[in-house]
Formats: C-alpha cells, structure tokens, sequence
C-alpha cells in the first residue's frame, strides 16, 4: 500500500472577513498527482500554502511527512521541493549564483548543472535572474523547486508562460517524476494539463471543497451539474470543465467601440 | 544553523550589497571622500591651545557614524523591504534555510560592511592627517557596537511600522537626511543655532556622534553615561516594537 505523504483534513482559513479556504479534507499519497482546480478567488493557492508551511490555517490538521509544515518548516523542506505562483529572486544575482545559493540550503542538492542543461538553460548562467524572459524564470523556478531531490513537489500554475512545446516536455519529466515515485501536488487553470497528468483531481469553489476524486468521477459529476443537453460523451475534461463554470464577462465591442 | 550553508548565504549577500551602487558607494567610498575633502580644507593641526585635537580628529568618528547611518537606516532597512514586498522572502521560506538565515546574514553583512567602511576612513584619516585616535580599543569597539545597534534598530523599525516599502523608504530618506545634516555627523554642531541644537537632541544619531567623539578621543565612558543610557534604551524600543509589528504582518 502506497505511503500517505500529505494529510489535510477541515483546513479553514480566513483573510480579515474573507473565508479563504472552509473544510478542504484530502490525502496525497506516494506517486501521485493531484491536480487541485478551480477559478480564480476559489482558494487553490491558499490551500496549498497551508501545505507549504507558509500559511497557518485558522484551524484544521496538516501533515506533511508526519510533520506540521507550519511548526517544522525546516524538516519539510528537506524533501518537499516548491514552485510559487508568485515569486522574485534578488535583481542583482546571475542564474548559477542562485543554483548555488539554493544548492547551499540542502543536505543532498541535486546536481543544477545537470538540471541547467535539461531546462534549457545552460547558456544563461551568466545572466541576470532580472533578466531573463517570462518563460525562462519559469523554468528556472521549477529548477530550484527540483534542488532538494524533493520526495514531494508542489507545483502552482507549473506551465503558466511556457511555450507549447516546453509545457509538453515539462509535462514528460514530472511524468518521469511521478514514476519514480515523487508525489506532486498540481495547480492549474490549465484542464490539458491535468488530464495529461493528474490522476486524481481536488475542485475548489468559493473556498470549498466540491469535489475529490478520479478524472473518471470528475467528469460524472461534471455531467451531473451541467443539464442533459449541453454534454456529450465525447467532451474532454476541458469541455466539461468549462460548462460547469459559470460564463465569464468578456469585452464588449460596445464599450470600446 | 548549519554553518556552511551560512557561510554561502553571506557571501551571496556580500555579493549583493557590493552590486548596489549606493550600498558601496555611500558606506565605502564616499565617507573617505569626505575625508580628503574637508581634510585638504581644514588639515589636522590643533584646534585650539588647550588639546591636541585636530579637526580630521574629530571628524573621524562623526564620519564613522555616518556610516552606520548608511547601513543602519538605508541599505540593511531597503533590502528587507524590498526583499518582503517582492515575496523573495517568501521564496527562502519555502526552504530548508528559512527567511530569518538570510534576514541574519543581511544584518551580519552590513555590520560588516560598517566595520569597512570605517577602517577605510581609519586608513586613510592616518595615513592622510595623521588622524589620533586617544581611547581605548574597548571604549571605541563598545561605543561603535551601540551605535550601530541603534541605528540598525530604527532602520528594522521604519520597516516594520511602514505599510509598504515606498513607505520605508521615505521614513529612511527623511530620517537620514535630517540627521546627517542635524546631529553633527557632517557639520560640526558648534555651528548650530539654539533651536537646531534643540532638534538635534532629539535624533539619535546625535548621542551616537557624542559617544563615538567621546571615544575616540579617549574620554571616559562614564563621561558620556547618558549617550550610552540613550542608544541604549532606543535599541531595545525600537526592535522590540519593530518586532512586535513584523509578526503581524502577512510574510506569504
């Protein structure tokens, strides 16, 4: 029986007045993905930063390894490797000063020159982290979330800036990961994405937990909220995703006209 | 704390203060320059019958404080709200290492970068003017240590107390300016009218310019008890508000 490496279970969290996150109960076990969707606002990131140790949830139980993520931080991260959805690195540091830097936090840093020369990156070491494109920061910060030989990796919004065939070859290596058996907790907006990785998904709505479950189950309770007539059997993950969503205001050509 | 680890936390933050232009340039260079300036205008002969005091003798440690003045309240309080608003903070966060090993090593390497920048200005007030130094190595070593403790300290507490960092910012331009220009440490209080010198005792960086005066000129501590008491007590306010202030605040 696969280990239990995540646990969570009535996570609650509140900004001022605003309940982020209300009751989200789920388990990552070894070698798994578990894509957590949902729209913006529904409270993705906040979960996941409750998992990371960076947030401490108003209330609820959270173990990592065994471990509060809040209270031992430290202990955590020796083998839990993250990639933020929102983050800087100093101006002034070129990419190898930051492999460096970051190989220096861990007991077993993972070869980055190996890993420079697998993201694409190996001609930029010299470069200012200031510097680089979207996409390249991107790669980098997946490559400093792999510094650790991470027994756990959460990803938030991992393909967010990358071009189509960099994404289809990120999603080949943590494929590759997952094998070797890392678990990966994935956000994502992108439904191509966790169809071709996750294999089970949490969804998120308003901060609460909709659903958990298989891909499979997703789409019957997809199916199940979305009336009769708008599916078929033929949808992908993304079609049904994207019904069971309320429609989103666009730009009308009247405003702008 | 692992030690190597700390180690190359340092050196990558060393790095990084050298690659700012104001951080190098204000702690490191631009004190010296002072130096020479005003040294080639006044020199370094007695200032009056009753010492052997000199002008650059004096100048010296108000220098010196101004130094500190540079790290203390602009460049260690810039990097640590610049380092929080960008979330780089947040980044180290989510490793082994954590926020506070970096948040030591920047305080660590800019009290290093002091003690530089003011063996720079030793250097060269003795090799340029003969500069005298009539304290004791402990009187000078304790009188910078306090110094710097609160200067540091107003500077961690500008960035505590300040919603956001172009907030901090002006706090420590403002406050910086006016004391370096109100407190002695660039134009000699003597020269101060009655109301300015009344302002200047209400800045701290004025007891730490009469501290380190006091020191270098090999007057005893007890001499300037209320200097010490001052930057004493303002240290221990000034972190532990800043203290209580930064818990507060949201660091993810």
């Amino acid at each position: 029986m696969a280990e239990t490496v995540v646990e969570v279970e009535g996570l609650h969290l509140a900004y001022r007045n605003v309940q982020a996150v209300q009751g989200v109960t789920f388990c990552v076990e070894q070698g798994e993905i578990l894509a957590v969707i949902g729209p913006n606002g529904s409270g993705k990131t906040s979960t996941v930063e409750c998992v990371e140790g960076l947030r401490k949830p108003d209330s609820g139980r959270i173990s990592v390894f065994g471990k509060d993520p809040f209270q031992h931080r430290g202990e955590v991260y020796e083998k839990m490797g993250v990639q933020l959805q929102e983050t800087a690195y100093p101006s002034k540091i070129r990419v190898e000063e930051l492999c460096r830097l970051f190989a220096a936090f861990y007991d077993r840093p993972a070869d980055w020159e190996a890993l420079l020369r697998q993201m694409d990156l190996e001609n930029k070491r010299k470069r200012w982290v200031s510097k680089l494109s979207g996409g390249e920061k991107q790669r980098l910060s997946v490559l400093l979330s792999l510094m650790g030989r991470p027994k756990l990796m959460i990803l938030d919004e991992l393909t967010t800036g990358l071009d189509p065939e960099v994404r289809q070859s990120m999603w080949r290596s943590f494929e590759a990961i997952r094998d070797s058996g890392v678990s990966i907790i994935l956000v994502s907006h992108y439904l191509d994405e966790v169809e071709a990785l996750a294999g089970r998904i949490l969804f998120l709505e308003d901060g609460k937990q909709q659903f958990l479950g298989s891909k499979q189950e997703f789409c019957s309770y997809a199916k199940e909220r979305i009336s009769e007539k708008n599916w078929d059997d033929s949808d992908s993950l993304e079609k049904l995703y994207l019904k069971l969503m309320p429609k989103q205001g666009g730009i009308s050509m009247d405003a702008i006209g | 704390m692992k030690m190597k680890r700390f180690a190359v936390i340092c050196k990558y933050e060393g790095l990084l203060f050298l690659r700012d232009f104001f951080g190098f340039f204000f702690t490191l260079v631009f004190p010296t320059l002072m130096l020479v300036i005003f040294g080639s205008i006044y020199g370094n002969a007695p200032i009056s019958p009753e010492t052997e005091l000199g002008a650059m003798d004096v100048s010296v440690p108000a220098y010196a404080v101004m130094v500190i003045g540079v790290t203390g309240l602009m460049a260690f309080p810039l990097t640590l709200s610049e380092c929080k608003e960008k979330k780089i903070y947040k980044r180290y966060d989510a490793t082994p290492a954590g926020k506070r090993s970096i948040i030591l090593a920047q305080i660590l390497v800019n009290f290093v970068m002091t003690l530089i920048g003011i063996l720079i200005l030793l250097i060269a007030g003795r090799a340029l003017y003969g500069v005298k130094i009539l304290g004791s190595a402990g009187a000078v070593a304790l009188s910078l240590f306090i110094s710097v403790a609160a200067l540091f300290s107003m500077g961690f507490l500008f960035t505590a107390v300040a919603p956001d960092a172009k907030i901090a910012n002006v706090l420590c331009y403002v406050f910086y300016f006016v004391m370096l220009f109100l407190s002695g440490a660039t134009i000699p209080d003597m020269l101060f009218s009655g109301a300015v010198r009344t302002v200047s005792k209400f800045l701290p960086m004025t007891y730490a310019v009469d501290l380190l005066q006091g020191a270098f000129a090999g007057e005893g501590l007890l001499t300037h008890r209320t200097e010490l008491l001052v930057l004493s007590v303002l240290t221990v306010l000034f972190a532990g508000v800043g203290a209580v202030c930064y818990k507060k605040k949201d660091w993810a």
